[in-house]
């Protein structure tokens, strides 16, 4: 009997380790361009921040002023490094839980380069002064069908590994990530061709606008960093999911309410007058897909308290859902019509709101995820505790300073603009001491990921190193297995050696 | 649960609000009804339809180009989503020299021959709905306001009055020229070195062109009228 369960976890350790070589270039080129383009959009965030306090710093280069840097920092940031990052982790996982090799690495591959192309003639779009001058979709009009092209070729093979894998059950990742392939490609054709391809009042497109940011924030990164923290947390920890039901609440609450989410941006616009109204009441409902979630994640995790202590993967998670947790209560106080909305709705406050899903919640989770896939992929280990510590607690405090700035500040300026009866200077000298701080976390985040970057590049050129002992974040020497399992194998997934998925 | 079933019900949940809140109020509002004047309380008769002059479809484009809709909006709230109105110059002048209190809120009507409303993202500069009536009435009351619009672009903090403002210079919004015979009409009055001047480029024309276009104050009909009734002054 033992016999048969240890061919069994045999050939699961060789369907494994084969998934990870089938997918270690295409995984390793998402991952190391996005974490390129997250510097690069980093460099941009903090040229563009320091203009809002100081507006003559770098003012002779046309392509660096405000209202082209900002954009090119925002675009970067979602569609540079959001969106590799999250394929990345997508046909992993999709290919670790369908238990299917990829065959179409070399396709993938290929689409990967196109999804760059499109970024970069983007991002030299609108540095050049050809920005479309919508939110999250400045890059010039050519762009969308290119990359809608690659995001097709990128992800197709994933959902055809789900259909034809061996029967089984299917978990709580898959169903976000599928949720998530099928939703995205859905809002961008919509909002594209409303506001590209056909004629439309000019005000409702400014509310598709709003509704497609809002709509790949939360249908979007949202399910994609969900179902990656459902596929982490009981993998590291080696504990089943606490609640079923509870993920299930948490799922469809989610596709039931985020949709209608986002117009609450034009609220007082005229556009019909339900919309903005619908739009807040979804934001602040969200409040329970994400807590549903956060709750069922931190009790399945933190039952095993020295596993996250000691884990990489499971550090870097948790301090995600922390960031959803901050998310849901945001998105409650800075969007009750009459009382906060409209002192939010045209303050810091928004950006703030962004940042925090965009990296306090979904890059957080990646993040995790890369130091888990990686080693598998590369069968090197982490070259440093140091250099993982450190892209932690600089991300941490760096993102903390922007989310506390923004809700705080935003409020603070939202005040001075609501104020009538003073003049217009007091509500641009309220915020002025909150986007100096905005700079300076912006350089934390920065610091912190130029040092993850290096580190990344290095293990995609296999400098890992050559061991079969994890890299933790806290010496495991002599004290028997770590949580990624038993030392000598990094490929087992957890204690207990748990068939994959 | 088959797959089916799970294609189903996320296609559900989100195509839903899919129709309610994207693609029918966008078909809804593609052909707005005209609105019909009415002798009683228009004083005229006929179907209401804003003219704006200018050079609105360029200009919006280098407004869009040059992210000014990341510091400035272009809408005045109604009173119940917030307090843009109270302010004496957004909606309106408060004391139009012709017309007296002109302020009102921004409708459906304001964004003709604008593909993408510039509703704005964050008010970091104040709301621009009104900037043409208020650059003409009071930042170069008797000047030129083309002239005053194009030193403020070239630099914002020009004017010791202005010298805590952070919007960005669109210094290269202007050209350098050599001057051959009379100095050019749009020259900026400081730009002058030697026998060179600064001369807007066409991009800041069109620009300021649109700009000055922003008079979102035009009387309305009736119906589209939500300001309170106007007490009669005490004679």
């Amino acid at each position: 009997m033992s016999s048969v369960i240890q061919t069994s976890t045999d050939q699961d350790a060789l369907l494994r380790a084969g998934i990870d070589r089938s997918l270690r270039h295409p995984v390793m080129f998402f991952l190391t361009s996005g974490a390129a383009w997250l510097a690069v959009s980093i460099v941009l965030g903090i040229i563009a921040s320091a203009k809002v306090h100081s507006p003559e710093f770098l003012a002779g280069f046309p392509c660096l002023s405000y209202g082209r840097v900002f954009p090119a920092h925002i675009n970067a940031l979602v569609y540079g490094w959001g969106f590799q990052a999250a394929f990345a982790v997508i046909i992993w996982m999709m290919a670790r839980l369908s238990r299917k090799e990829c065959t179409a690495a070399g396709l993938i591959l290929t689409a990967g380069h196109v999804w760059n192309l499109g970024v970069i003639l983007g991002l030299v779009g609108i540095l050049s002064g050809n920005g479309t001058g919508m939110p999250w979709m400045e890059f010039p009009a050519f762009t969308w069908p290119v990359l809608l092209f690659s995001y097709f070729s990128i992800l197709i093979w994933s959902f055809i590994q789900f259909r034809v894998r061996p029967e089984g059950h299917v978990y709580i990742s898959q169903w976000y990530l599928l949720a998530a392939m099928v939703w995205f490609p859905w809002v961008f054709i919509t909002a594209n061709t409303l506001l590209h391809c056909i004629h439309g009042h000019p005000v409702m497109a400014a509310g598709i606008n709003a509704w497609y940011k809002s709509a790949v924030i939360f249908l979007f990164f949202t399910p994609v960093a969900l179902g990656t923290a459902y596929y982490l947390a009981p993998k590291v920890t080696g504990h089943p999911v606490y609640s079923y039901s509870l993920a299930k609440l948490g799922f469809w609450s989610l596709a039931v309410i985020a949709p209608w989410a986002g117009m609450q941006k034009l609220t007082g616009a005229p556009i019909p007058y339900f919309l903005p109204y619908v739009g807040a009441a979804a934001t602040v409902l969200l409040f329970v897909p994400a807590i549903a979630a956060s709750i069922n994640l931190l009790r399945t995790t933190l039952a095993s308290p020295e596993v996250v202590a000691s884990s990489p993967a499971l550090r870097f998670t948790i301090a995600g859902i922390g960031g959803l947790i901050l998310l849901a209560f945001s998105a409650v106080v800075l969007n009750l019509p009459e009382s906060t909305l409209p002192l939010a709705q045209f303050s810091l406050s928004g950006y703030g709101f962004e940042i925090l899903a965009l990296y306090g919640f979904f890059s957080f989770v990646m993040f995790g995820a890369v130091y888990f896939i990686v080693p598998r992929v590369t069968r090197r280990e982490w070259l440093s505790r140091r250099l993982i510590k450190i892209h932690f607690l600089f991300s941490v405090y760096g993102i903390i300073t922007v989310a506390l700035v923004a809700l705080f500040g935003g409020l603070q300026q939202g005040i001075g603009q609501e104020d009538w009866q003073q003049p217009w200077q007091g509500a641009a000298t309220r915020a002025y001491p909150y986007a100096v701080a905005t700079t300076i976390a912006w350089c934390f985040i920065l610091f912190s990921n130029v040092f993850f970057f290096i580190h990344l590049t290095l293990m995609w050129l296999r400098l890992g190193r050559r061991s079969s002992h994890p890299t933790l974040l806290i010496s495991a020497h002599g004290h028997g297995p770590g949580p990624h399992g038993e030392e000598g194998d990094i490929d087992n997934a957890g204690p207990g050696h748990m068939p994959a998925h | 649960m088959s797959l089916r079933t799970f294609i189903f019900g996320l296609s559900a949940g989100f195509g839903v609000a899919w129709l309610a809140v994207v693609v029918v109020p966008f078909i809804k509002m593609r052909n707005l009804a005209p609105i019909e004047l009415s002798e009683a309380t228009d004083g005229a008769t006929g179907i209401f339809f804003p003219k704006r002059a200018g050079r609105i479809a360029d200009g919006a484009q280098v407004y869009a180009e040059n992210g000014c809709y990341l510091c400035h909006t272009q809408l005045v709230r109604p009173t119940y989503a917030g307090n843009d109105l109270y302010r004496p110059d957004w909606g309106g002048l408060k004391a139009d020299p012709d017309r007296g209190d002109t302020r009102r809120e921004t409708n459906a009507y304001d964004f003709l021959g604008e593909k993408f409303a510039q509703i704005g993202v964050s008010r970091v500069g104040p709301d621009l709905s009104n900037l043409g009536r208020r650059v003409e009435n009071q930042y170069a009351a008797g000047g030129d306001p083309s002239k005053w619009l194009f030193a403020h672009l070239y630099n914002p903090r020009q004017d010791p009055q202005r010298w805590k403002s952070t919007c960005p210079p669109h210094k290269f919004l202007f050209d350098k020229h050599r001057v051959t015979g009379s100095p050019s009409v749009n020259a900026l009055p400081f730009g002058k070195h030697g026998d060179t001047e600064l001369v807007p480029s066409s991009e800041a024309k069109a620009l300021v062109s649109y700009l000055l276009s922003l008079k979102k104050d035009q009387a309305v009909p009736a119906v589209l009228n939500f300001a309170p009734a106007k007490t009669k002054t005490a004679p």
